[in-house]
């Protein structure tokens, strides 16, 4: 406990909050001198809860030490090139660490966890919704200051937003702890900037969590003006938390393009990188930009909020429209954000496990650089309805539909990797086989909404909400767990078990399928999103208890991954070998990784996937000493 | 080759199963709702198409795949690994150019429907509907008529001209298909013609508020000479209501959306019910109690965040009303009728 | 190209430079106010905003091959020259952002500000870009001195520049009626618009600011010599960056469309 307390975790926590008081009251004295209100419902007042929630983020970071060597440099010290660990054990995680393993792993530790938050959410309001009628969410209720129906939109948006934190924390941590082995480096290109990129995300998170108990808001997670502008303080801590995780997502992505243009082992040209690289790139490419969007869609809420400024406040000469698309410039490329990675985990893996190249190497690593670029001309798809110009409805539709091109390339190309190939079906395997056909599916939806007149009934209803879990679910959530089950030995040095893995697929997936199915079944019906509460006269009750029941099914598959997980970490089995069988370099060298990455640099000799090809290698090792050479 | 042959075979079947299975669940022919407007008769086909090249599209991934792992598995005890070929350009161009064909048919096809859902008829009967937290008014200009149930005559093309009070909402009936944001600060416009007599809803289907999942208002599709009738009943009710202070009350509160949130029998909605309003001694908030008198009335339409009633949010969910002393004077003239 | 000519020529370049910028923003301002020409404003722009990126912020320099050990000076430098470039990229999105909320609200109108002063603070600018590109030049051929002495200008041009917006333009603009009063934004999109983009900028510029002086204070210190000074570098990219954004902010918010009358 005392280790505890005295991390820096624990530090920049302590920090937030004092930060945060140390905002609020100055914004409160101030206030008093002007002779302004002191306090409000949720105690200071609107203004003193937004800077005190900036200032408390920025606490956090000083407190928590990740910026203090920033801090020497200015003041003209110097630091040690290479930072040792101080640390082992859990230790290492909650503290500063500029190891990129140790980062990753933390990205990953912090995303299960909001998954976890997220998902309890969504059980909880998928509970309300077993049933047509209030059960327990109801008018009377009063929790946090808000009654049922306003806890149901808290939740409900808080799921929504809490998730892509969570996927944006999750492919970081799978980036940062595989790319930098893929390519043979020692460490990220910035290893400082890549631990406050972590770090940030903390507060981000903390942040996000307060506005459940500020009273919540109600705006979904597009937080559409008027609507937001007229929410409780929460939306405030909803912006700026979202704003904070921007920075990390923004910076993390910097790191990665640097690395993967400064850091390759030599020999590695751009066609010899791993795919999951390239997967890796072409996120970061819309992570590192469009992120400015949304940051500056929300910001210019709060300042409406605060000031009164009349962006987006008709009746102030502004324009509402103008924000959805600002807000969607960033958030429909922030989809491919998503899947990328996640399709690159695909590609990654499926050849290791059909023990064949994988079909199209080429053609895949640009179909990930076409769906980044595409995605950056489609957001108004999601506008349609939106009294938008209405002659930008058909060439978004157009632009819309383009990006199902470059995704088929994917899908035909691993269609092809699989046959006549050598197939076994280890865990890791089944979750891409898994995310194969859920994204299928998902993708696959995405026509329908994208041709205007059907998104004209479509929008809005819970046909979407099934379209959006299916391409999250496949473009991420299974390749997620693919990337735990595969990589998790290669951090170690034991495997997880088999036998719960399988059971854990085999109880997510049907209950998932289920789930979706049930979902655009009910939205094609008239089940609208985002209502608490449905009219009975629709009939959905019976569909409805059926997706609470596989909601359930699919939260318990991932209790017994958590499970899983984590007991493997002391009791798993060993496996300090190649146990997959990869080329990839990482698995020549036994498991837990060491400290450093590599002892003997390696040399790219071939191409990465010839599964097959007698005699073929990727990397050589060399016998001198650990000093990379650049290229 | 007797691979090929086979997964062919299985793409056929699974495509066929695929799209059968969406047919059961009859969601193939049809978007479900029934059809009650021209405007969806155009959209359900496109969508009918869709289900069909998707069904195709699904079973060309999945079948390949599925073949593949009962065929291709590695079996118990077998070594070695699987074939070595890395890729062919001619189907990699393939499956990039037909894919392409399909986008352009799909897009042509979406144009062309929207077009369809769009037509205009220059002699469309046009209703102004007000939206607002939580409630549909409709607005008749031609008859002075103001509801709170939409009505509109069968095989008549209607124009509604939207505007909304405060947040954005948006119109939609699902049995019409088509569905508008209605957004603050502008007008927009929702086409119809509606084919099916019958008793539908119109479901505000984007986010507003606490209340959003009730924001819902009839909407009843009549034979002409039903619809005619309507429009003659109620511009007498308009009219004989007109005359007395309660009469103009009644309809001020329909107008300005009040009973969206008060009902007049004792069902709470989003706020305290009038009935048995007047005259009663109310709880607020701050544990002080108020006798509902005129000037209270008056105060909690002009400022409703001065006297918050208990057991509800603070601060108060209701608009500011900026009505003039007589309106008010005729609403409450209104709400002293309702014992 | 540039690189290897000796100091006087180096500096003789910048001097040339600071010329052409100072025709352009002139031609600017008076196209503006003769007529009518929103597509001549973009296209003044873009030629400033390239000469500033090409002689000032050196974009050449990201080219330049620095092979060798991964962990030279040389080598670190290039690695840390992309990831300065690839975050200006990235803020870039900002305030392309603002400005496409510009032009949605605005449209072809403009606050009603002061276009004189407008180019005042905008010469200010320029002119400590121009000290900035001197003093950096002059670090690289190792006259810290001299980097010291032309950082300091800039900085207090800076600092003008801050004041002179912040102090005298929001004021000024209050008056204007662009919001209610001083503190109180509470009006309609032409205030609101006019004081997020110029706040956006000046938060850059403090930002600016603090970066300079910290680069100075450790020049100071004697950290930086001819060959390791990349610290100074970024600091005046980025410094030619919050140059180059209001190139474009200039003209959107003084110069394009008509002036609306509140
Ligand atoms: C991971 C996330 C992800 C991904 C990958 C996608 C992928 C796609 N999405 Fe989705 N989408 C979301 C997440 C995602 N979406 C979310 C979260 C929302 C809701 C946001 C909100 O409102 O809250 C949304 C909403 C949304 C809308 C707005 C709906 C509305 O609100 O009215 C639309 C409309 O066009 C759309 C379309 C598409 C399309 C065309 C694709 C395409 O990229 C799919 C391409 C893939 C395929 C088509 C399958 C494989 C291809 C082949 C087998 C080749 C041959 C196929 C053809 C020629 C068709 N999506
Ligand atoms: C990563 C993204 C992600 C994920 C994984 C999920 C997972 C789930 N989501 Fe989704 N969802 C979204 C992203 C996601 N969602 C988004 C973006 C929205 C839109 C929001 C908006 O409209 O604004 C949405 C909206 C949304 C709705 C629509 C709400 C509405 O419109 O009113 C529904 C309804 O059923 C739903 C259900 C579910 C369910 C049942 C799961 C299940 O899969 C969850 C399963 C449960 C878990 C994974 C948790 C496991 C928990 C434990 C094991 C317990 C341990 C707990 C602790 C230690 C605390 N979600
Ligand atoms: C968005 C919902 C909403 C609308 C629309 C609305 N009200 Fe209310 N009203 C409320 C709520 C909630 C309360 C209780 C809280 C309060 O006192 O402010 C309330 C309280 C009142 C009260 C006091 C009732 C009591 O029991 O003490 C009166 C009178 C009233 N409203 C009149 C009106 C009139 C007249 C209109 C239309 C011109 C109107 N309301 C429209 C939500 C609404
Ligand atoms: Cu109105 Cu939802
Ligand atoms: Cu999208």
């Amino acid at each position: 406990m005392k280790r505890f307390s005295s991390s820096a975790l624990a530090h920049g926590l302590l920090w937030q909050l004092i930060g945060t008081l140390f905002g609020a009251g100055l914004i409160t004295g101030i206030r008093a001198i002007m002779g302004l209100e002191l306090t409000a419902k949720f105690f200071f007042t609107e203004p003193a809860w937004v800077l005190g929630g900036f200032i408390g983020a920025i606490s956090f970071l000083f407190g928590s030490g990740v910026t203090s060597d920033w801090v020497k440099w200015a003041r003209g010290i110097d630091t040690p090139e290479h930072h040792e660990e101080h640390y082992s054990g859990w230790e290492k995680f909650v503290n500063v660490s500029l190891d990129h393993k140790v980062i990753g792993i933390q990205y990953t530790i912090v995303a299960l966890a909001l998954i976890c938050i997220g998902g309890t959410f969504a059980m909880i309001f998928r509970t309300e919704l077993a049933a047509s009628q209030l059960q327990f969410l109801t008018t009377d209720l009063n929790l946090f200051g808000q009654n049922g129906p306003q806890i149901y939109n808290t939740l409900m948006s808080l799921h929504g937003m809490i998730m892509i934190v969570s996927i944006l924390l999750g492919i970081s941590g799978i980036i940062n702890y595989v790319v930098p082995l893929l390519l043979g480096a020692q460490d990220m290109a910035f290893p400082r900037l890549n631990a406050f990129s972590f770090w940030i995300a903390v507060p981000a998170a903390v942040l996000l969590l307060s506005s459940l108990v500020l009273g919540g808001f109600d705006t979904g997670w597009t937080g559409y003006p008027p609507l937001s502008s007229r929410a409780p303080v929460g939306v405030q801590m909803f912006f700026m938390g979202v704003f904070v995780a921007g920075w990390s997502s923004i910076l993390g992505s910097l790191n990665v393009i640097v690395t993967v243009l400064r850091m390759r082992a030599k020999g590695m040209n751009a066609m010899r990188m791993p795919i999951f690289v390239w997967a890796a790139i072409a996120t970061s490419i819309i992570a590192m930009t469009a992120t400015q969007f949304i940051g500056l869609a929300f910001q210019l809420v709060l300042f409406q909020r605060l000031l009164g400024m009349g962006f987006f406040d008709p009746a102030k000469g502004g324009n509402p429209v103008l924000f959805q698309h600002l807000f969607w410039f960033y958030s429909h490329p922030a989809v491919y954000v998503f899947i990328l990675p996640g399709l690159g985990v695909i590609s990654e893996l499926l050849p290791v496990f059909v023990r064949k190249p994988l079909f199209g190497y080429r053609w895949i690593a640009m179909s990930s650089l076409g769906i980044a670029l595409v995605g950056f001309v489609v957001w108004a798809h999601h506008m349609f309805t939106s009294g938008m110009n209405e002659y930008l409805r058909v060439p978004f539709m157009y632009s819309t539909l383009l990006v199902a091109i470059p995704t088929g390339v994917k899908f035909f190309s691993w269609v092809a990797t699989i046959w006549q190939g050598k197939i076994t079906t280890p865990t890791p395997m089944l979750f891409v086989l898994g995310g194969i056909i859920v994204f299928l599916l998902g993708g696959l939806s995405g026509p329908p909404n994208a041709t205007v007149s059907t998104d004209l009934h479509l929008h809005d209803t819970y046909f979407i909400v099934g379209h959006f879990h299916d391409t999250i679910f496949g473009g991420f959530v299974f390749p997620f767990f693919a990337a735990l089950y595969y990589w998790f030995p290669k951090a170690t040095g034991r495997r997880m078990n088999e036998t719960l893995g399988k059971i854990h697929f085999w109880l997510m997936t049907p209950s998932f399928l289920i789930m979706t199915f049930g979902m655009m079944y009910v939205g094609l019906l008239g089940m609208r999103r985002r209502i608490v509460d449905y009219d009975p006269a629709l009939g959905l009750d019976t569909s409805h208890l059926v997706l609470t029941i596989c909601g359930f099914g699919i939260a318990i598959s991932v209790a017994i991954f958590l499970y899983n997980f984590f007991n493997s970490i002391k009791n798993g089995e060993k496996a300090e070998g190649n146990l997959w069988n990869s080329r990839s370099p990482e698995w020549q060298v036994p498991s837990p990784m060491p400290m450093h990455n590599y002892d003997q640099p390696f040399e790219v000799v071939g191409e990465p996937y010839d599964y097959g090809l007698e005699g073929s290698q990727y990397v050589k090792f060399s016998s001198a000493p650990a000093k990379s050479k650049h290229k | 080759m007797r691979h090929f042959v086979a997964v062919g075979i299985w793409v056929i079947v699974l495509a066929v199963l695929t799209y059968a299975g969406i047919n059961a669940s009859g969601l193939a022919t049809q978007m479900n709702p029934v059809v009650a407007s021209t405007q969806a008769v155009s959209i359900d086909s496109l969508w009918h198409g869709e289900m069909v090249v998707l069904s195709f599209l699904f079973a060309l991934i999945v079948a390949p795949i599925t073949y593949s792992l009962v065929v291709f598995r590695r079996r118990k005890g077998e070594t070695g690994e699987g074939v070595h070929f890395e890729g062919n350009t001619s189907l990699e161009i393939g499956w990039t150019v037909a894919p392409l064909v399909l986008v352009v048919v799909f897009a042509y096809w979406g144009a062309y429907s929207l077009g369809e859902t769009r037509r205009v008829d220059p002699n469309a009967l046009v209703i102004n509907v007000k939206a607002q937290q939580f409630t549909w008014t409709f607005e008749y200009p031609e008859y002075g008529i103001i509801s709170k149930e939409l009505h509109l005559p069968v095989n008549q093309q209607v124009v509604l001209k939207m505007q909304s009070a405060d947040v954005i909402h948006s119109f939609w009936v699902p049995e019409f298909r088509v569905k508008q944001d209605v957004v603050p600060g502008r007008v927009t416009e929702y086409r119809i013609t509606p084919s099916l007599v019958g008793d539908y809803k119109v479901r505000c289907s984007e986010l507003c508020g606490t209340s959003h999942a009730y924001m819902e208002s009839p909407v009843i599709v009549n034979e002409i000479a039903d619809y005619d009738a309507w429009i003659a009943e109620q511009k007498v009710i308009a009219e004989e209501a007109g005359k007395t202070p309660e009469g103009q009350g009644q309809l001020l509160t329909v107008k300005n959306g009040c009973v969206g949130c008060h009902s007049i029998d004792g069902t709470p909605l989003t706020g305290p019910t009038w009935l048995n309003l007047y005259g009663a001694e109310v709880e607020l908030t701050d544990g002080t109690t108020v006798l509902a008198d005129d000037a209270y009335i008056a105060q909690s339409i002009l400022e409703p965040n001065a006297a918050v009633v208990k057991d509800y949010p603070s601060p108060s969910l209701m608009p500011v009303f900026a009505l003039t002393d007589e309106d008010i004077a005729n609403i409450t003239a209104y709400i002293k009728t309702l014992k | 190209m540039s690189h290897t000519q000796d100091k006087s020529s180096a500096l003789g370049q910048g001097v040339v430079v600071f010329v052409y910028l100072a025709i352009l923003s002139v031609l600017e301002y008076f196209v503006a106010v003769a007529f009518d020409a929103t597509s001549i404003l973009i296209v003044v722009a873009v030629v400033k905003a390239a000469l500033v990126m090409y002689y000032f912020m050196h974009i050449y320099k990201l080219n330049e091959e620095s092979d060798g050990d991964e962990h030279s000076y040389a080598y670190k430098t290039g690695t840390n020259r992309i990831g300065l470039w690839l975050f200006l990229l990235s803020d870039g999105f900002v305030f392309a952002g603002l400005l496409v909320m510009r032009s949605n609200l605005l449209g072809l109108t403009r606050p009603p500000l002061n276009q004189l002063l407008g180019l005042g603070v905008t010469s200010v600018l320029l002119i400590s870009s121009f000290f900035m590109n001197r003093g950096e030049t002059a670090l690289a051929y190792g006259d810290v001195k001299a980097f010291m002495r032309n950082t300091m200008i800039t900085f207090i041009l800076g600092l003008g520049f801050l004041l002179g917006v912040v102090l005298v333009e929001w004021r000024l603009a209050a008056h204007e009626g662009l919001i209610a009063s001083f503190g109180n934004p509470a009006v309609g999109p032409v205030g609101a618009v006019f004081y997020m983009m110029t706040g956006m900028h000046a938060f850059h510029v403090l930002t600016g600011l603090i970066f300079l002086a910290v680069v100075w204070n450790n020049a100071r210190k004697g950290l930086y010599t001819a060959e390791k000074h990349y610290p100074a570098e970024a600091a005046a990219v980025y410094w030619h960056f919050v140059d180059l954004v209001w190139i474009f902010f200039y003209p959107a918010l003084y110069l394009i469309g008509k002036a609306i009358a509140i």
